[in-house]
């Protein structure tokens, strides 16, 4: 494992992912194999008990032309995220309980607060902040505030804990969780 | 296929109503021996069904329920299927120790997320129960509205029945002669008089609507208040609505789901069923199909060399017989005579001479449905109906903007063998084919060689359209009860190749 990578002990981490530069995973977090992780410009944070599926691409890149080793820029994710198949996430910064549904796409001019949804296929790629359950469906992205933040998938979660150990090899986890609780 | 549905149609077929349409879009009528497209064949409703629970609704109930389910719901945000969630929910006293949790149901769509909560639609406590019905303001006169039509409609038939009794009347009866109505005799000995069972009361006209001047203030704060767009509903959103139309989304709930359809297309000329599908709602399968894919040979673009104003230029088709019996293909050119409205006589004068030469019999082309044989078998009698509309072809507006070089000779192609495609022994045909119209031939596909010329005044950017007629042998299976042998056609398509567009020189 290279240097960089810290995962917090409690994450269930498949070693076939692909985990790039300075990447600190939380604890419960769930990364599916040929998930990648690529800190370009920076480090990428994921906070706790994320949901990552396979071919997610979540990519700390600076916008072009502004890489400057002096200004580095931190991506950080926030807890119960969902990342579904094949999302690609270039974001600022993620806040809790967001869903990005499979095939969507997130710019790296987009802030996301918390509790919304990006729909299956959509692509936000202009500078903007999405207010808190925010949620952006179809093919022309239409936008709607929801009432409260995404159920979060803890079923999902405990089946995945339970099985994906059987199934793949893990990362060991390097950083014990200083938060007992 | 993939191609029929997302690609462009590169091959058209002229259908007998002078649209043009790729093969997948087309019907062959086998009883007329012609091809019919949606727009020149009857559309008939045979069942209303709700594509979300797949129950069939009889077409009264469904007039009843406005066409549309009562149990299954659309998303009034998006229009999806709302799905019914559950969630259990604390009990209803929760100092009671013995209380279990609840378990309730809300709508949920899964596209945009939109739920029954976010409008304050109470959960329920049943699965299937019916959600609370919103009852429109303006229901009540809608209703006399409607009665007052129905009346109208009950009073014109009478007026027509009566005058249709008046027209029927055949034999002389005893009022005609001595003009005394029933009703008259009647009086004159002091019986009362029955009303007329149908007679009813004019229907009661409705209380006229009245134009209001009443016009609101101009609200202010439109102009000077910041619009958040997400709580106005879109126009799309309102008009789904129609008996609310809401300007803002708390007000959006659910819509019941519209009925779909099930309908079968008969031809109009001989009044045979072209498509019929299964009559249940989970199935897709079709009790009649005359699809022209399963019956015309199918043409597809293989190749074709860059296309250049004046220049000769090679033409790859490759053709393929669906059926499963041999035919052959015949180049003829689009339109026979100076009459681009070939009738079927002069299809027919087409001579037939190469054709022999493979010992195959051809009689004329003539639908089989011809009254005036005798009715000898079931099945001929439900042939012999009598046309209802003769459907005068128009005609084809495609321009043609290249020569084709029509080949002299004429090829055969094979029946379709399905097994043939996991038989890797090879080509084991021994057909004499023309080389130099017959490219390459594998079980019952051809690819043929084409020398078209692009017309000289074509510009580079320029479509070109080239077309043929392709004679080719249809063998009708229907006739086969009656005379033991299937018989044999001379069937003339009007096939268009869309080639793409006039390049540069070198
Ligand atoms: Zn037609
Ligand atoms: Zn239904
Ligand atoms: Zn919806
Ligand atoms: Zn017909």
């Amino acid at each position: 494992m290279s240097k960089g990578i810290k995962i917090v002990s409690g994450a269930i981490v498949c070693e076939e992912c692909k985990l790039r530069g300075d990447v600190t995973i939380g604890g419960g977090t769930i990364i599916h194999p040929s998930a990648s992780i690529i800190a370009e410009a920076g480090p990428i944070i994921i906070g706790e008990n994320c949901l990552i599926e396979e071919q997610t691409k979540i990519i700390n890149k600076a916008p072009v032309g502004q890489i400057d080793n002096e200004n580095v820029q931190e991506l950080i994710i926030g807890s119960n995220n969902v990342f579904e198949v094949d999302c690609a996430i270039e974001a600022i910064k993620i806040g809790d309980n967001n869903v990005f549904e499979s095939k969507s796409f997130v710019g790296n001019k987009v802030t996301i607060t918390n509790g919304c949804i990006i729909g299956a296929g959509c692509r936000l790629t202009e500078e903007q902040t999405l207010k808190e359950n925010t949620i952006i469906y179809g093919e022309n992205c239409n936008m709607r505030e929801g009432l409260d933040r995404p159920l979060p998938q803890t079923l999902q979660m405990d089946t995945l804990i339970r099985m994906l150990p059987n199934y793949h090899h893990l990362k060991k986890p390097n950083l014990v969780n200083n938060k007992k609780n | 296929m993939s191609n029929y549905i997302t690609g462009p149609d590169v091959v058209k077929y002229a259908c007998s109503c002078g649209l043009l349409k790729p093969i997948t879009r087309l019907y062959f009528c086998r009883h007329c021996l012609e091809l019919r497209c949606g727009f020149c064949v009857c559309h008939e409703v045979d069942s209303n069904y709700c594509g979300k629970c797949c129950e069939n609704l009889p077409s009264a109930e469904a007039r009843l329920k406005k066409n549309r389910c009562g149990d299954c719901y659309d998303c009034p945000s998006c229009k999806q299927n709302l799905s019914k969630r559950a969630a259990t929910v604390g009990p209803k006293n929760p100092e009671d120790p013995k209380a279990t949790p609840r378990k309730v149901y809300y709508l949920l769509c899964l596209n945009c997320r939109w739920s029954s909560r976010d409008v304050g639609i109470p959960d329920q406590a049943a699965a299937t129960g019916s959600w609370p019905e919103r009852e429109n303001v303006h229901a009540a006169r809608l209703q006399e509205i409607i009665e007052m039509y129905k009346g109208i409609v009950l009073a014109e038939k009478q007026q027509k029945m009566e005058k249709d009794k008046k027209k029927q009347r055949r034999f002389m009866t005893f009022t005609d002669r001595t003009g005394i109505t029933a009703s008259m005799l009647r009086k004159r000995i002091g019986l009362p008089d029955i009303p007329h069972p149908l007679l009813k009361p004019k229907p009661k006209e409705p209380e006229e609507a009245v134009a209001k001047e009443e016009v609101e203030e101009f609200p202010e704060e439109l102009l000077t208040k910041p619009i958040n767009l997400n709580e106005i509903t879109t126009l799309e959103q309102r008009l789904n609505l129609p008996e609310w139309q809401p300007t803002t989304v708390d007000k959006l709930f659910p819509i019941h789901k519209q009925v779909s359809v099930k309908r079968s297309q008969r031809c109009r000329a001989c009044e045979h069923n072209v498509s019929k599908p299964e009559y249940s709602p989970t199935s897709i399968k079709f009790k009649i199909q005359l699809f022209a894919f399963y019956h015309i040979p199918e043409v597809r673009i293989f190749t074709v060399e860059p296309l250049r104003a004046g220049k000769q230029c090679e033409l790859l088709l490759k053709f393929s017989n669906p059926t499963q019996h041999q035919t052959v293909i015949t180049f003829l050119p689009l339109f026979p005579s100076e009459d681009s409205f070939a009738s079927k006589e002069i299809k027919e004068l087409v001579p037939d001479e190469e054709v022999p030469s493979r010992e195959i019999v051809i009689e004329e082309k003539q639908p089989p449905s011809l009254p005036g044989s005798q009715p000898s078998s079931l099945l001929h009698t439900s042939l012999s109906r009598t046309p209802s509309i003769t459907v005068k072809p128009r005609p084809i507006k495609q321009a043609i903007t290249a020569n084709v070089e029509l080949p002299t000779s004429n090829f055969v192609l094979l029946p379709r063998d399905d097994a043939a495609e996991f038989d890797d022994s090879g080509d084991t045909h021994n057909i004499q084919d023309d080389t130099k119209l017959v490219v390459w031939r594998k079980s019952n596909k051809a690819v043929i060689r084409l020398n078209i010329t692009p017309l000289e005044n074509l510009n580079i950017g320029d479509e070109v359209v080239v077309g043929f007629t392709m004679q080719h042998i249809y063998v009708n299976t229907i006739t086969a009860v009656e005379s033991k042998e299937p018989q044999r056609y001379n069937n003339n398509v009007k096939v268009f190749q869309y080639l793409g567009k006039i390049v540069g020189s070198e």
